[in-house]
């Protein structure tokens, strides 16, 4: 296996507070990545640098991948688009047609079971359903990379139990490189193969499943 | 419809030298309707705050999203700001005459310099308070600067920046008639300055409702059905 994400004495800094300080890994394609840690560690931070949403204040940060997707805390969706809506923009951006992002947006809003939903603006949906929007934008960029920051804390545990269950059937068709933030071993076990614990802004400790 | 009664309830108990009663005004614009100098002086009008609205809409639109989208140059851009939202409509109506003469130039510069504050200050607000959450999920998934501003930045700005234009146009339109009834050979503001001097009074009082007319068609039949399709997943 490749080598998909790495991370060379990478410091996070926002003003006087330092996040991650010189903080090394190195993450294989195809790896499913459990980030486990209490919270204000720099999870959420890791996957932003990753994402290109911030810069190091130093080090160096690799990243092969050329699609990445992001599942947020919270789903993000934009208001004003209905659920179909939602997914096809990133479709569109990425430079799909339009005929080619309506296939790919149903298909994928299909596979969570929101086919009936398509036409429905996000404030006429359940929380789960919303979160469930989020993930089907994100996978049907079909990411080489998938970023989730504890996508599903916000739900109840039917509901992530069956989200999760969805994820792990897409992971098994197309296997990607999987960065999951999570507060709950338990959760990310289920999908990961191997698990980062970070106990502190300059260490973690692996752990393979 | 109360309006229309109260009208009705003072001019008949005032002198019609100084209030035309509805029928009367009513009767008066139908009369005049049918003649190519009434549509000459409302089409004038009309022309004159569409162009500004256009120019100044255009101008405080493209403006606000570069000054809520940097800080710098909306500091820049405060003084002028300040000042065309302070100075009194009368003396940019004055320094517009003195400027651009009595022709429509005068006009159009005065709504423009009039709307494109009150649109910019709406916009750049707007593009401030624009989710920033919705902003990272553009930029992870690399949406184009021109995909960020129709997707993202206009429908999130689009309510309060309907009521701005509409609010821009109301005033540009009260302007406009101000200043061609100051020193304007055509348009509305001139012809209820010639009604006034021969005191036809219930003409005047139909240009008054043709004035209102012209806002009418701005905020009912254009703005308000834009800013509903803006707004509709909010129902």
């Amino acid at each position: 296996m490749s080598l998909a994400i790495s991370f060379d004495k990478v410091s996070k800094r926002y003003g006087n507070k330092e996040i991650l300080c010189n903080l090394s890994f190195c993450i294989n394609t195809q790896d499913i990545v459990g980030l486990l840690g209490p919270s204000g560690i720099g999870k959420t931070t890791i996957l932003k640098l990753i994402a290109g949403l911030e810069k190091p204040t130093s080090g160096k940060i690799d990243i092969v991948s050329k699609k990445i997707s992001y599942v947020f805390q919270e789903p993000r969706l934009f208001p004003w688009k209905t659920t179909l809506q939602n997914v096809m923009l990133p479709l569109e951006a990425a430079g799909f047609s339009k005929k080619e992002a309506i296939e790919k947006a149903k298909d994928s809003l299909f596979s969570m079971g929101l086919f009936d939903f398509i036409d429905y603006y996000p404030s006429k949906l359940s929380g789960g359903m919303r979160q469930r929007v989020s993930l089907a934008r994100a996978l049907s960029m079909e990411p080489d990379t998938l970023l989730l920051d504890e996508p599903f804390s916000a739900l109840d545990t039917k509901m992530k139990d069956s989200l999760v269950e969805i994820l792990k059937g897409r992971l098994n068709e197309n296997p990607i490189t999987v960065l999951y933030v999570s507060h709950f071993p338990q959760e990310v076990k289920k999908i990961a193969n191997k698990i980062f614990t970070i106990s502190n802004k300059d260490s973690f400790t692996e752990t393979i499943i | 419809m109360l309006l229309l009664v109260g009208w009705q309830i003072l001019s008949l108990n005032m002198h019609e030298i100084v209030l035309a009663s509805p029928i009367q005004a009513t009767t008066a614009l139908w009369e005049m309707i049918q003649t190519p100098y009434y549509f000459e002086h409302f089409l004038v009008t009309l022309k004159r705050v569409s162009i500004g609205i256009l120019i100044g809409g255009f101008a405080g639109f493209f403006l606000g999203i570069v000054a809520g989208l940097n800080r710098d140059i909306k500091c820049l851009l405060e003084p002028l700001r300040w000042l065309t939202m302070s100075v009194p409509p009368v003396v940019v109506v004055v320094l517009a005459m003195l400027w651009f003469g009595m022709g429509s130039t005068m006009a159009i510069f005065l709504i423009s310099v009039l709307v494109a504050p009150t649109i910019y200050i709406n916009t750049a607000r707007g593009i401030e308070m624009v989710d920033k959450d919705l902003v990272e999920v553009a930029k992870v998934y690399k949406f184009s600067p021109l995909t960020i501003l129709k997707d993202v930045y206009t429908p999130a700005i689009a309510a309060p920046l309907s009521a701005a234009i509409v609010l821009g146009t109301c005033q540009a339109a009260r302007v406009v008639v101000m200043a061609e009834l100051l020193g304007a050979n055509e348009g509305v503001g001139y012809a209820i300055g010639f009604t006034r001097s021969n005191l036809e009074i219930p003409q005047l009082f139909a240009w008054i409702l043709t004035t209102l007319f012209i806002v009418a068609i701005f905020e009912f039949i254009l703005f308000r059905p834009i800013q509903n399709y803006f707004v509709r997943w909010k129902e």
